[in-house]
């Protein structure tokens, strides 16, 4: 019953959103100009740093101007494909210490992976940069890295990873990280709770398996829940609650096709795997996700927001009582393949377009309150 | 049947048979990779599964196979006319080698490193292409067979 829920969820998810109450709002471009933009880090003062997937980390100015330098200092980055610079992120306790994140494609065409450093933004540059993390294998190819990062309250942080595409079997080997989640310390060192750290034949750092290519993150505080998305195939864009060593079923278990139309599995369903929170079938290739807690649209407070490629548009995932209810499709009049979405610090809601221009755009009410 | 309508009726069916049994064959490669993470694929499921992707893989993989086996058969044709003997074997050799060349143009200029799953490993490829061949095989069969000489 509760599979037969899910599936009707998706399946009529957009229809709710007739019933939903539309919220006007007025779109501003903040910066533009940008080559594929990431991630998007709001400093404290009002800036903001951006991540290109070319290699390069940009500032935006309190006032709003972008710095034509980019930061110096950024890790040697894979770029090709769907690698590059991805995830910039501030820790959480960057107003004293300066500490960065950056989540990014490193090694070569024929030997690369994802890698994990943190650095302190001196202004101009990043300095002190150290390597806390680095995906293995490296593999072939320039596909499914993953990259997207978040904090969790007890001073870890949560990776997720994808399979490199190639290599999708290797979601269920606990022996690598290939389409996983991980869980770190601060300093990138495991943590001693983390669920796989007694498996002498499994990479303590997992936090959870059998994903394809995680590309949204958010830990909602107020459910203490873990909350990620992830590609499927063609079909089968997943939104997943996380618990701590399960088995999300990647590649055994999914609701979409590979590429070609060819099955990559008879089961969408399995016993001891999670199934999903809700499919997209057919996908609408998910890129980002915010859980929004500003206080300029309260209608929306409480959802969560997920950005969209392929469906150019960002989804509402209305929500009651921690379940979603329903769907809304935001943003479709831009016509953009949208790389990510973000709450300000301002109660605006942030989103990344993703093309060779990208833009920086700021969705706000349509006049001041 | 007229000489004129034989290597059209030999293409078509060159093509049908590679596709379906390219198809086939990717299926169990598949569930073979499955069946190693533990999955049970019991033999309605496999029935099923390779049904769906016969609906499911052909048009794509078929379109692949239609283009290759346009530049694969005249060439050897060509070869076949050229040594004087030979054609099952140079055809069925022409199509194994037009899939491998079609693949890596495919795999080449598409995103994602290996479009079709079934070759990501060498026995993989090697079981399609031997799949190609089968169906250049049956060309050779159809667009040397002396129909007339046959029927008389």
């Amino acid at each position: 019953m509760r599979r037969f829920g899910h599936i009707l969820l998706a399946a009529t998810g957009l229809s709710v959103c007739a019933m939903a109450l539309a919220v006007d709002y007025r779109v501003e471009t903040l910066a533009e100009g940008l080559e594929h933009p990431w991630s998007l880090a709001f400093l404290p003062g009002d800036g903001m740093l951006v991540t290109e997937r070319a290699g390069r980390l940009r500032l935006i100015e309190a006032d709003g101007a972008l710095r034509e330098a980019p930061i110096a200092g950024v890790p040697e980055v894979f770029v090709g494909g769907q690698a590059g610079l991805f995830e910039v992120a501030l820790a959480p306790d960057h107003a004293d210490s300066g500490l960065v994140y950056l989540s990014y494609a490193c090694g070569t065409l024929a030997a690369n992976t994802t890698c994990l450093d943190r650095a302190r933004l001196d202004g101009q540059r990043l300095v002190e940069r150290e390597t806390l993390f680095r995906a293995v294998p490296d593999k072939q190819g320039r596909s499914h890295y993953g990259g997207r990062l978040t904090f969790l309250p007890d001073d870890t942080l949560v990776l997720g990873l994808g399979d490199g595409f190639d290599y999708r079997e290797q979601a269920q080997n606990p022996a690598n990280h290939l389409g996983s989640l991980v869980r770190l310390n601060l300093d990138g060192s495991v943590p001693d709770d983390n669920p796989f750290v007694d498996d002498s034949e499994a990479r303590a750092e997992l936090y959870s398996i059998g994903h394809r290519n995680i590309q949204g993150i958010v830990f909602d505080t107020t459910r203490s829940e873990l909350l990620i998305h992830e590609h499927g195939p063609r079909g089968g864009d997943e939104l997943n609650r996380i618990i701590p060593g399960a088995n999300y079923g990647w590649p055994l278990v999914t609701h979409g096709v590979d590429y070609t139309g060819a099955r990559v599995t008879p089961f969408t369903e399995l016993p001891g795997f999670e199934s999903p929170l809700l499919h997209w079938t057919p996908s609408i290739a998910p890129s980002g996700m915010t859980l929004y807690d500003g206080k300029a649209f309260p209608e929306w407070r409480g959802d969560l927001f997920v950005s969209a490629l392929v469906a150019r548009q960002v989804h509402r995932l209305i929500r009651e009582d921690g379940e979603i209810v329903g769907q809304e499709a935001l943003f479709t009049e831009l016509g953009e393949r949208i790389r990510d979405v973000r709450t300000g610090p301002d109660g605006a809601l942030y989103l990344l377009t993703d093309s060779a221009k990208g833009r920086v755009l700021r969705v706000v009410p349509p006049s001041p309150p | 049947m007229t000489n004129r309508w034989q290597p059209l009726v030999a293409y078509v069916a060159a093509v049908l048979d590679a596709t379906l049994l390219g198809s086939i064959v990717q299926t169990q490669f598949n569930l073979a990779a499955l069946s190693a993470l533990g999955a049970e694929i019991s033999f309605t499921t496999r029935l099923a599964t390779t049904g769906h992707d016969l609906l499911g893989f052909t048009p794509l993989y078929g379109s692949l196979i239609a283009i290759m086996m346009l530049g694969a058969m005249p060439a050897a044709s060509v070869v076949t006319r050229w040594l004087g003997s030979g054609a099952w074997l140079i055809h069925a050799l022409a199509a194994a080698l037009g899939l491998w060349v079609t693949l890596w143009i495919v795999d080449t200029l598409a995103p994602m490193p290996t479009l079709i799953a079934a070759t990501r490993s060498l026995e993989g490829t090697l079981a399609m292409m031997a799949t190609a061949a089968l169906g250049g095989w049956g060309y050779a069969i159809l667009a040397y067979f002396d129909w007339d000489g046959a029927s008389g």
